[in-house]
């Protein structure tokens, strides 16, 4: 019975993770891609909020609530994990949409400073990110735009949650997706 | 915080025939975080004419009302910076704690207040000696700071607490706590006093609380993510920066209705009031800009590059 004396002490941490902290210092990656196609093209391809099928490293995507405000996407990934976005802007007259993150699977869990810590399949925290679409002439420019937190949501973050670790893997799918993007829209 | 101040100046002025004259337009200093710089601008040519290398992933911004220092916390380098606004630049560092982050000055210059985001606590700095005086435990993650006319009370919007308390800078303790909306961040106190304005991130809304008594008038819906806040006009207008909607709202302080929206750049953070009562400004951290609104027709009349991930949470308005 001792024991479960020893666990009062650490529900107050217990909330402050599960009550969202963050890193002091939010990050940003912008990436552009000019795609010789026309934006309509583009578009067609990025538009449906619950079609991700453009981004290779999504294996499906499952939808509720179409392209309208509110709707919640599910992405589940080569590897297994899954991504929860809910659609905060769509603006089809500008080409563009912002979503934000709002729940991800655990990718492993690690141990630092004497707790387990759960790194999500993507290592960051607080995510939002915007995708636009503009035309110039006969090609387009996609500008896809991200702002987060790193994962850890205390001081001192061990490293696979920290600033870097967010940063790399926010610019893989970054730069991933849009190459991709490119190459479908230009065949 | 500075507004009573130059009103008083302003009168003065008005009255006396001073022979010594005003100094140049107020400069606005604004934190660059993700550069580890402070752009200083200039509001009478609204242009950057300085840029101020800053360590530690500068966020929070408070000009000492007297305008000889401006302090700007560094999270990163656990405490603040001191600049000396005359030779522009930094002329020493403070360690306070780990998540130093809100900060702000009384009104009569003399006490920094800076708040930990991981400590749950608010130091007190004087201003003379830069020495610790108290440490004042508050809510989980106080945010934003300020003192009230008087400097004897001091308002801290406890994040994670959902709360606003209100301490007796004299007792240094808190007196009373109200709760608000969800994750409470920047907040602002209008030139009396009487009346605080504070932006809940999470619940999209700004909760009004009559000070004297800690209670809440009322909760204005906002937009996405709404950040900080200014109060304009004779306190007839605030505004309030919606970071994930690109948005600045505007609300009638009267009626406590919003009565615009002013599309600003992307990622809009900290905002506040040139001394003219008149112009509000906001960092936009994504497009490391800053927008000047009219705070009389609520038109955008100049945008300024500034550095990487333009911060300037606090009041950053400084004489020199």
């Amino acid at each position: 019975m001792k024991k479960s004396y020893l666990c009062i002490p650490f529900l107050p941490f217990l909330f402050v993770a599960v009550a969202h902290a963050h890193g002091p210092v939010r990050q940003k990656l912008e990436q552009e891609i000019t795609i010789n196609a026309p934006a309509q093209k583009v578009w067609g391809i990025i538009k449906e909020y619950g079609d991700m099928s453009w981004l290779p490293t999504v294996k499906n995507t499952t939808v509720q609530g179409g392209n309208t405000v509110g709707a919640t996407r599910v992405l589940t990934l080569q590897n297994g994990g899954t991504i929860t976005e809910e659609l905060k802007k769509y603006d089809e007259g500008k080409m563009s949409y912002a979503y934000k993150i709002t729940e991800m699977s655990t990718s492993k869990t690690i141990t630092h400073a004497g707790a387990e810590e759960k790194v999500p399949v993507l290592p960051v925290d607080n995510y939002a990110a915007s995708i636009d679409l503009e035309a110039k002439g006969e090609t387009t420019v996609v500008t896809w735009k991200a702002g987060y937190y790193r994962a850890y949501l205390n001081n001192k973050p061990p490293e696979e949650m920290n600033e870097e670790a967010a940063n790399t893997a926010v610019k893989a799918i970054f730069t991933e997706g849009l190459a991709n993007l490119k190459t479908l829209a230009e065949k | 915080m500075l507004r009573p101040k130059y009103l008083a100046v302003a009168i003065a002025l008005a009255t006396v025939d001073l022979v010594t004259p005003l100094a140049a337009a107020p400069f606005a200093y604004i934190s660059n975080q993700l550069d580890d710089s402070v752009s200083v601008i200039d509001t009478q040519s609204g242009a950057v004419v300085d840029t101020i290398a800053v360590k530690g992933k500068p966020a929070g911004v408070a000009a000492s009302p007297d305008g000889n220092k401006v302090y700007i916390s560094t999270p990163e380098a656990n405490g603040f910076a001191v600049i000396d606004t005359k030779q522009r630049k930094v002329i020493g560092t403070v360690n306070v704690s780990e998540g130093s982050l809100g900060i702000t000055v009384s009104p009569d210059s003399k006490h920094i207040y800076v708040a930990d985001w991981y400590n749950n606590t608010v130091s007190v700095i004087d201003d003379d000696s830069l020495k610790i005086t108290g440490t004042i435990a508050v809510g989980q993650s106080p945010s934003g700071l300020m003192v009230g006319p008087n400097n004897r009370w001091l308002y801290v919007a406890n994040r994670l607490d959902n709360s606003v308390s209100k301490i007796d800078t004299q007792k240094m303790a808190v007196v009373k706590t109200v709760t608000v909306g969800e994750h409470p961040f920047g907040l602002t106190l209008d030139t009396r006093g009487d009346r605080l304005y504070v932006a809940n991130v999470k619940s999209d809304d700004v909760t009004v609380i009559e000070t004297a008594q800690m209670k809440v008038i009322t909760t204005v819906k906002v937009n996405m993510l709404p950040y900080a806040t200014a109060l304009a006009l004779n306190d007839s207008r605030l505004f309030v920066t919606n970071q994930d909607d690109g948005s600045v709202s505007v609300i009638d302080t009267e009626t406590l209705k919003e009565i615009g929206l002013i599309p600003v750049g992307d990622k809009p953070e900290g905002i506040a009031t040139h001394p003219d009562d008149r112009y509000v400004y906001v960092a936009n951290w994504f497009d490391s800009n800053v927008s000047v609104i009219d705070a009389r027709n609520l038109k955008i009349v100049n945008t300024i590059k500034t550095g990487e991930g333009s911060r300037g949470f606090g009041q950053f308005f400084s004489t020199h």
